[in-house]
């Protein structure tokens, strides 16, 4: 806010260039050193391709629509499983529909008539069948059901179709919604793609075979490039150059550079921005699908996570070029695929930095990490925002009246369940205390000061790695281990958010999703630390007393031994909720509450009030990444161990889902955003009383998470409050009814 | 030596000179109006002065330079304003909007709040908010009020703080008449009672009867400085609002009861 800027020829316009600039140096330099370096390199350009398509179709729709599409390296793995679906099976396969027989089916088995059936919507339509013969032994040398050329028309005109149905359906209705809304439904739609194909497809990877020619294509000093590859880079070239020329000299073009400027911008040369994003939005799911469909043969396999984690280096190219240039967005998602491509080839050296005697892992992932956090460092404030007005509101964060008592009640009944249900839903009730910590965590930052984060679940993990590798491995008995590991969330937590203090909005999401990639593979992942295992951590224990999820326990009427889990964990777990439910809505009742909220709700005001915007924000990621810190301990003794998946970047995406779904502004939505974490409470409802397989758990809540992010910003918890107090009002209208007695009825709602 | 000077003070945007080395003194106690037709650069001015855009030149706050300060410190110095649309904190009760002014957060406080939040103290600010007719919208929400109870809220939130000197951006804009000299006799009361207040506003009849003092600015330039009396003398002025008038077709009927009659400047009431 001061009068200081960056020395004169640092500007912000210059940076792309100059790191652009640095990465050429670095990389002819080494080219020129040795050959078998520069091979590395070139066959990095695949990879770099599917990386720059990708950023091209995030560049796209922002552009069109605003919307920084965190699904674009999903879109691109969901064209592949289409294409790969209508050529070797020649099935194309369909989303789960909701069946409106199914409840008269449900009904039916109710009653008894367990044979009883009605017809189903299919999950296949049958377009070829596999060529005969060697079916017998699995897909591995199955004859490919459909030609390249059917398969691929089919794919596109599916994508074509998605394309619309995301503009139509999601992102539409989200145009005048808050930043975190949009993020929210396109981490949603994130979910509900990777779901989809997981139920669909399993998640085990599928062979593919290529589509395009592949035969090693010979250049000067003993380097070669398979000719796929190279024709991938030429498609991706060709494509970057038509959406340069379509931009710059054509109406449409010019009339999207408007809009994403200034929507009465495209209005005046003729085009509703609305027409503007639709198109957009088709172009950008098409690119990004046909890349996934071109690109999955180079690894000879599709699966439903490679592709779509390379959102993380496609927002990083798609950022150096400020979500704007075409060129350079291509430029830079080639060059860090060549970069990964080199890294991975140095790894092998005996200078590489090493752990557990091999090298060390997730570097490769931490170069899109450290490039975004230097562009935005350097860049600050000046990435374009859009100028559309947003008239949907952050969602309203109560100050509640009687959040003790509610509080008191509800602990004590959920103490009482633990000693009385199945050992199925004790471990449920765990499963969703544990989630409810970590929703409260996203309450205070994202609720409260509404800074989207991406990474509360890695935060998590650096809690239990912490518990596990240091505090378990030097002895440090219980209640200090996990403070220890909280503690340690604070400060990896404090170092992800310093960013925070320049950008803000989505950019922020993208700063901490790259941040949990980063930690999952750099930390997590490091075979020093956990290996594919995991780490173990002990059993808590107090004054001798084990009450960890598998320790024995003896029942308190009759004795004897009680079956695991141990509910004398989940009472520990109760307790800790209670607390920290507690200490967030004390939050949001003083001083500090209120400096959030302002802070959230205007920064300039609230500087002019003397609020410190920077301060408040510290302070909100130190408290988010504290309690984060305490449910990865939670989780970390519930498991009996801490591991690199369940910490990782797209549990903190899908955790941020919880929490929204919820009511990601208040106590009581982070208790309900609990209830219905995988595993959770919700979970057992579904597969024990519902009979819904629980895979269906994951694609529901990425659905409702959609929905919630257009029709109700407040969440389950608001939905809730907001019909208790229609109902009280049409209560009170009547004016007959005395409210004393009522008050003590509906005591969740007031938390 | 007044109570907020700048000199040279001098704002950029991309080129353009918004504000151009403008010197301009508050002095303690005093009402002090800055004028001038819409882009004139008078918020811009503000902007400049309490932090919010970069500038040249400096600014002293009771003889100490604050040009360095973040608008975060200018505030907790005493340097208040209010804004041209309100911008209150939405999610926040009015008694909440005013108490994030006037409270601070320290690390301490803080983790006492944790396990018992504090019971704060609003009887000062019951006062501030019965003073300007708000005592009965304690506890409603900035979004179930009228534009002209906002914009005395903006006015309460920033008066909560406890400015030495307030900036305060068009708080009359929107106002009808009536509200408008209410308003304008709450202002010159809280001078009189020792603030020093920076006002801008399009309604010449307000600023005109009750400043001290006036400055009116023309596309960045500092063109008079004077009385009121002085000030609706001057040619200069009178060329620049005839100027905006023809240009720009606004409402010339803005200041009906003010009592400048007669007077060409008086006449020009900027409506936006």
């Amino acid at each position: 806010m001061s009068t200081t800027s960056a020395s004169s020829w640092l500007t912000p316009k210059r940076i792309p260039a100059l790191v652009a600039g640095i990465l050429g140096v670095v990389l002819l330099i080494v080219v020129f050193a040795n050959a078998d370096q520069t091979q590395a390199i070139v066959l990095g350009l695949g990879g770099g391709a599917l990386i720059a398509a990708i950023a091209l179709s995030i560049t796209l729709n922002y552009q069109g629509s605003g919307v920084v599409n965190f699904a674009a390296g999903a879109i691109a793995m969901y064209g592949g499983y289409v294409y790969y679906g209508l050529r070797v099976n020649g099935q194309l396969f369909l989303p789960p529909i909701p069946n409106p027989l199914a409840p008269i089916e449900g009904i039916a088995h109710l009653a008894g008539a367990s044979s009883f059936s009605l017809p189903h919507i299919p999950v296949f339509i049958t377009l070829a069948h596999p060529g005969q013969g060697a079916a017998a032994f699995g897909t591995f040398v199955q004859q490919p059901a459909m030609p390249v050329w059917a398969a691929l028309v089919i794919s596109l005109a599916v994508l074509v179709l998605l394309g619309l149905a995301f503009h139509f359906l999601i992102f539409r209705p989200l145009r005048r919604a808050p930043v975190l809304a949009k993020v929210v439904a396109s981490v949603g739609l994130f979910i509900v793609m990777q779901a989809v194909i997981v139920l669909r497809f399993t998640s085990s990877a599928k062979s593919v075979a290529p589509i395009l020619p592949s035969r090693p294509v010979h250049f000067p000093r003993g380097v070669s490039l398979p000719s796929d590859q190279m024709y991938l880079v030429l498609i991706v070239i060709v494509v970057t150059i038509g959406l340069w020329a379509l931009f710059r000299f054509t109406r449409f073009g010019l009339a999207t550079r408007a809009a994403s400027e200034n929507e009465k911008g495209a209005l005046v040369l003729g085009y509703s921005p609305d027409f503007l994003a639709g198109v957009n939005w088709v172009a950008s799911t098409v690119l990004a699908g046909f890349f996934g469909i071109l690109a999955a043969p180079i690894n000879q396999s599709i699966d439903p996570i490679t592709i779509t984690l390379l959102i993380v280096p496609a927002l990083a190219a798609a950022l150096l070029a400020r979500f704007n240039s075409f060129i350079v967005t291509m430029a830079a998602g080639l060059g860090i695929g060549m970069l990964v491509s080199w890294i991975q080839l140095v790894s092998n050296k005996s200078w590489f930095p090493k752990a557990g005697g091999s090298a060390l892992p997730g570097l490769t992932d931490a170069l899109p990490f450290v490039i975004i956090i230097v562009v935005l460092a350097l860049r600050g404030k000046s990435l374009p925002t859009r100028g559309s007005i947003e008239t949907i509101k952050l969602p309203f964060a109560p100050r509640s009246k009687g959040a003790f008592p509610a509080t008191m009640v509800l602990g004590l009944a959920t103490i009482a369940l633990l000693f009385v249900v199945t050992p199925i839903w004790r471990l449920s009730i765990v499963n969703s205390l544990v989630g409810m910590v970590i929703c409260l965590s996203l309450v205070v930052l994202t609720g409260y000061v509404g800074q989207i984060s991406l990474m509360q679940m890695a935060l998590a993990g650096i809690a239990g790695f912490t518990l596990s590798k240091v505090a378990d491995a030097h002895h440090i008995p219980f209640p200090i281990g996990p403070l220890l590991g909280a503690t340690a969330a604070v400060v990896v937590g404090l170092l992800a958010g310093v960013p925070a203090l320049r950008v803000r909005g989505v950019n922020l999401a993208v700063v901490t999703f790259a941040a949990a990639v980063t930690i999952q593979n750099l930390i997590f992942a490091n075979p020093s630390w956990s290996g594919l295992k995991g780490a173990s951590v002990n059993s808590p224990s107090i004054f001798g007393f084990r009450f960890g999820q598998n320790d024995p326990w003896t029942k308190l009427t009759g004795g004897g031994k009680g079956l695991l889990p141990n509910p004398w964990f989940g009472v520990f777990c109760v307790i800790v909720v209670m607390l920290l439910a507690l200490a967030v809505v004390n939050i949001r009742r003083s001083r500090i509450g209120r400096h959030m909220l302002a802070v959230r709700a205007n920064e300039r005001a609230a500087a002019a009030a003397g609020v410190s915007v920077s301060g408040t924000k510290v302070l909100a990621f130190g408290v988010a990444a504290f309690i984060a810190g305490i449910g990865g301990a939670l989780s970390g003794y519930r498991f009996g161990s801490v591991t690199a998946g369940y910490f990782g970047a797209i549990p903190s995406m899908i955790f941020l889902a919880y929490a929204y779904l919820g009511g990601i502004s208040s106590v009581s939505g982070a208790m309900v955003g609990g209830i219905i974490v995988a595993g959770g409470i919700l979970t057992t409802v579904f597969t024990n009383w519902l009979h819904i397989s629980e895979q269906y758990t994951l694609l529901l809540a990425g659905i409702g998470l959609i929905i919630m992010a257009i029709q109700n910003p407040k969440g389950v918890a608001g939905a809730i409050r907001d019909g208790v107090h229609m109902i009280r009002r049409r209560r009170d209208a009547k004016g007959a009814v005395s409210s004393s007695g009522a008050d003590s009825v509906p005591v969740e709602v007031a938390v | 030596m007044g109570m907020l000077t700048t000199s040279g003070l001098s704002v950029s945007f991309g080129g353009k000179r918004a504000v151009d080395s403008f010197d301009l003194d508050v002095k303690a106690g005093s009402l002090v109006g800055l004028i001038g037709p819409n882009g004139a650069g008078k918020t811009t001015t503000i902007d400049a002065i309490t932090g919010f855009v970069p500038a040249q030149g400096s600014v002293l706050f009771d003889g100490t330079d604050i040009s360095g300060l973040s608008s975060t410190m200018r505030a907790r110095t005493g340097l208040g304003r209010t804004w041209q649309s309100s911008e209150l904190f939405d999610d926040l009760t009015v008694m909440e909007n005013l108490q994030v002014a006037s409270e601070r957060v320290d690390v301490r406080g803080f983790l006492r709040d944790l396990f018992r939040p504090r019971n704060d103290d609003v009887s000062e600010l019951m006062v501030i908010l019965e003073s300007l007719d708000l005592a009965d919208s304690a506890d409603v929400l900035p979004t179930d009020l009228s534009h002209g109870q906002r914009k005395l809220v903006g006015v309460a939130r920033a008066l909560a703080a406890k400015p030495k000197v307030l900036c305060m951006d068009e708080p009359a804009a929107g106002l009808d008449t009536e509200e408008s000299q209410t308003l304008g006799g709450r202002i010159r009361a809280l001078v009189d009672g020792g603030l020093s207040v920076l006002l801008i506003d399009h309604d010449m009849g307000l600023v005109l009867t009750i400043c001290d003092y006036l400055y009116v600015l023309d596309f960045g330039q500092l063109i008079a400085e004077g009385t009121p009396a002085e000030i609706r003398a001057n040619s200069k002025v009178i060329t620049a609002y005839l100027g905006e008038r023809h240009g720009g077709g606004s409402d010339p009927t803005g200041d009906d009861g003010a009592p400048v009659d007669g007077a060409p400047v008086g006449e020009v009431g900027v409506g936006e």
